[in-house]
């Protein structure tokens, strides 16, 4: 057992000696360093070390909870004893049944490279100014900021009825935005790279991926009010599909403040679209063998062919509602891993020649609210489309809706994507949005 | 603390440092949550952590660490030290920090109880009355209800080369309360907060039974709510949106290090017009018991009221001692650190629009069909390209002048400069928001807070779901 598993463990039984019923602790430690970019140059580095702990008390169903930021016993046992002294202070909750029991759970490879822990930062910053003089390369006039990160983090998990994880991974990550003013407005775009291993980190193109695109966005144009075909681009598409997995979370669900209350089993949106939960994807940015409560990871089909399956569960909603915990426990409620959906036969590309008068939404999409599956959002980023070709770039625009029709209102999905890891993140066609524009 | 601080800033001198300040942050901190019956989640949590930062050969480096003792410091300011080293590959313009005046003092925002001696049955009975009143009052449509309380002490102590020497405490409380009720297939939710810098006295000035039943009555209005229209229409912004609007679009140009960083529409326009005459904005870091209220920032310098627009004309930015120093300015006070592990950048404090002369009515009465948005909600820009938006919670229909029917929450958006150039009314009606901003910035987090009166805009484009 390791250093931070045994302080785990010890603040749980601390907190079970101080009146809890059940406890559970995670104890972290991570180190990184990151740099900032601005106007191409390095605006500054910084570097964090920190540790510390987090326990949940349980008594007769309500929680207390505390932390402490120091990988100091003394101080973790103490805040044990307040967890469970504000437990024993919280009322009540029957419908609390019991923190998980241990499981076996699964390998996931590709979470930690030996070479990310060892990336000094002086290498690191020589990949940030590569990317940077890319940019700089493709646009002379560009205003290039960003900046590039990494991390090692190993972590402890414990309860009470014996869950005992360790874990350890790396991350390092790299960005580049550019802006490019010019006489026909403000054109900005991005691009990143992110892996839990080195062969994931590719910082090459990103800076000429950014320059690119954002001289794609000047010249801006206003655009008349309508109803129109839309693509989504893949920085867009995945916000879609993202919101129903998110808001697919039973304990919305439970509490009645959810708009998918009631449709399980049910056609929420059109056959093309199938969701799946896929955490234990080798090198995925959200992949983990256990959620936050130690419960095993496995994959999840959402949504099937329009159909919502499943509804996401921790140890609380899965035992309240008296079904198989989905493992979907993230901090203190309930999240998502890598997200992906089925991908289709026919490209972004295609989809778009077949529009004579559409929206590409790059950037920004429906954003659901959870209660009443409405939409009210901005264009953040958009193309016209005329006569099946991106005519030029729009602003000042915003769609509206309900969600659950705009769901229904989905035609396809693309074949190609934006390769991320753990996330495939394709294009996506709907056909009729409505759009409020400034012409 | 403050020798052990004074005693790194000195060694970092010795090191070649040209700069260098460190900061204590010590925070302790309640929340607690109540829903549907039950306060079943309560929380405690206290840190302590010391971050330094050093300006060497023209190059930052930062380091944070929360092992306080000599040796844990030691090693914290070597850190920062090959910080600054590794960023030396490549810098543009070297870093420089306004001499300020040093200031040396101990600090604590005016309040009467200190929320660490008020036992967690008075907090927790707080949310209580805040959950019955909205429950009294929307009965059986009621499907979910969340109450929650929350405070946190947060002393910082600051040292720098430049002399400053500050102990400052600042206590905030905040209350929430949310419901969601059902009629039908139709649901609909509201919620209302409070919050303010002070102790323990600020929620118990607070009425539970008005506010809950505030929330519950808006959700219950809701529920026979339109949806909003879609399209370009003249608009009337609430206050509580006018202090997300005016945060968002302007306020984040307004800050010196995007404007540095060619990443603010506001660069080069000092002393030019970038709004109609109507409109005077002012960032207050001194307006008493306001959420986003200050002594001084996480840099040792005073806060201010800085006037950032006056009758349309950009007077100034909201600086660091580093963009003061950069821009050949005054330093006023706006460099901030949302804790001790991460460095000071520019931040707002309460972000105001002023009052004007008009009334509602008269705002209205040139409106053939427009809009009036009323509970602001959250808000998002992108700076450089000037483009932002804002949420609102429920929303009127205007006809004819005559304020009418109610609608569901709807976003807007506009390109800032012209939201600002066509603000063609602004009453003498004015509110400070009362929701506990947090605003995000370079990942931080920190208490803000804005405000001002009615505004009318020209047009404005609104994301409804309905033609008209």
């Amino acid at each position: 057992m390791g250093e931070l598993l045994d302080m785990a463990v010890r603040a749980c039984e601390a907190a079970v000696a101080a009146g809890a019923d059940q406890a559970q602790a995670s104890v972290s430690r991570s180190q990184g360093f990151s740099t900032s970019l601005e106007l191409g140059a390095i605006k500054g580095s910084q570097a964090a070390t920190s540790g510390g702990a987090s326990i949940r008390a349980i008594y007769k169903g309500g929680t207390g909870t505390s932390s402490a930021n120091v990988l100091n016993l003394d101080r973790i046992l103490e805040a044990s004893r307040t967890a469970a002294k504000l437990a024993q202070q919280a009322d009540p909750d029957p419908d609390f049944v019991s923190l998980p029991a241990p499981q076996a759970l699964p390998e996931i490879d590709g979470l930690y490279d030996d070479a990310i822990a060892g990336m000094s930062a002086g290498d690191a910053i020589r990949c940030l100014l590569v990317a940077a003089d890319e940019a700089l390369d493709s646009a002379p006039d560009a205003l290039v900021s960003g900046g590039v990160g990494s991390s090692v983090s190993d972590g402890a998990l414990a309860n009470s009825l014996g869950v005992a994880t360790e874990k350890r991974s790396t991350s390092m990550q790299c960005v580049i935005r550019v802006v490019l003013r010019g006489d026909d407005g403000v054109g900005m775009w991005f691009d990143y790279t992110y892996g839990h291993v080195m062969d994931d980190f590719r910082p090459d193109g990103i800076g000429r991926t950014a320059a690119e695109g954002a001289r794609e966005y000047l010249g801006a144009r206003d655009v008349a009010s309508g109803d129109y075909p839309v693509v989504m681009g893949p920085f867009s598409a995945p916000g879609v599909y993202g919101a129903v997995a998110s808001q697919a979370k039973a304990e919305d669900i439970q509490r009645n403040r959810s708009y998918l209350i009631g449709k399980r089993g049910e056609k929420i949106a059109s056959d093309v679209l199938t969701i799946v939960d896929e955490p234990l994807i080798a090198r995925g940015a959200g992949s983990s063998a256990s959620d936050s409560e130690g419960v095993p990871r496995k994959p999840l089909t959402i949504v099937e062919n329009g159909v919502l399956k499943a509804h996401l569960h921790n140890s609380y909603t899965a035992n309240k509602a008296g079904e198989e915990n989905t493992g979907h426990a993230s901090g203190a409620g309930i999240g998502t891993t890598n997200v992906n959906v089925k991908l289709g036969t026919r490209t972004a590309a295609e989809m778009i020649a077949e529009i004579d008068d559409g929206i590409l939404i790059t950037s920004g999409g429906p954003n659901p609210d959870r209660v009443t599956g409405d939409f009210s959002s901005t264009v953040d980023f958009g193309f016209k489309i005329e006569n099946g070709e991106i005519a030029y770039p729009i602003r000042n625009a915003a769609i509206g809706g309900s969600f659950l029709e705009f769901l229904q209102d989905i035609e396809e999905i693309s074949s190609d994507y934006r390769d991320d890891p753990g996330e495939k993140m394709p294009s996506m066609s709907v056909k009729k949005v409505r759009l409020a524009g400034s012409a | 603390m403050r020798d052990a601080l004074r005693w790194v800033v000195d060694e970092a001198t010795r090191a070649g440092a040209a700069f260098a300040d460190a900061r204590a942050v010590e925070q302790w901190g309640t929340s607690l949550r109540r829903q549907d019956g039950k306060t079943d989640a309560l929380s405690q949590s206290d840190s302590l952590g010391v971050g330094i930062r050093v300006l060497v050969e023209g190059a930052w480096g930062f380091s944070c660490t929360s092992e306080v003792d000599r040796a844990g410091l030691k090693r914290c300011l070597e850190t920062a030290l090959d910080m600054a080293k590794a960023s030396q590959a490549r810098i543009a313009e070297p870093g420089v920090m306004a001499e300020l005046e040093a200031f040396s003092d101990e600090y604590a925002c005016p309040h009467d109880q200190d929320p660490r001696s008020v036992s967690i049955e008075q907090k927790m009975a707080v949310a209580t009355a805040l959950e019955t009143s909205a429950l009294g009052r929307a009965g059986d449509k009621a499907t979910n209800t969340q109450a929650s309380y929350r405070d946190t002490v947060k002393r910082e102590i600051v040292a720098n080369s430049n002399g400053a020497d500050i102990d400052s405490t600042l206590i905030r409380a905040l209350v929430h309360v949310g419901i969601t009720v059902a009629d039908g297939d139709i649901r609909q939710k509201a919620y209302e907060h409070k919050c303010g810098l002070g102790g323990f006295e600020i929620v118990e000035a607070i009425d539970p039974a008005a506010l809950g039943t505030e929330a519950a009555d808006t959700a219950l209005m809701l529920l026979t709510a339109e949806r909003a229209p879609s399209g370009k229409f003249p608009v009337i912004v609430h206050p509580s949106i006018v202090g997300v609007f005016i945060h968002e679009a302007l306020g984040h140009n307004a800050e010196a290090d995007l404007v540095l960083g060619g990443d603010s529409i506001l660069a080069g326009k000092l002393d030019e017009p970038v709004a109609s005459e109507l409109v005077t904005v002012v960032d207050d870091a001194t307006i008493p018991g306001s959420w986003g209220s200050y002594k001084y920032d996480s840099e040792g310098t005073p806060g201010e009221r800085r006037t950032l627009i006056e009758d349309g004309v950009l007077k100034g930015y909201m600086h660091s001692l580093e963009t003061a120093a950069r821009m050949g300015v005054t330093p006023n006070g706006s460099g901030r650190a949302d804790g001790y592990n991460a460095r000071p950048i520019v931040r707002m404090s309460n972000t105001i629009v002023l009052p004007g002369t008009s009334t509602l009515e008269e705002l209205a009465k040139g409106i053939d069909q427009g809009v009036l948005l009323e509970g602001g909600e959250w808000g998002y820009v992108m700076t450089a390209k000037g483009q932002y938006t804002c949420h609102a919670g429920r929303a009127r229909l205007i006809r004819n002048g005559q304020i009418c029917e109610q609608l569901r929450d709807v976003s807007v958006a506009g390109m800032i400069l012209d939201t600002l150039r066509d603000v063609d009314g602004v009453t003498e009606e004015f509110e400070m928001l009362t929701m506990g901003g947090m605003c995000g910035k370079n990942g931080q987090s920190m208490h803000t807070n804005g405000g001002g009166p009615y505004m009318r805009v020209k047009e404005l484009v609104v994301g409804g779901q309905e033609r008209i």
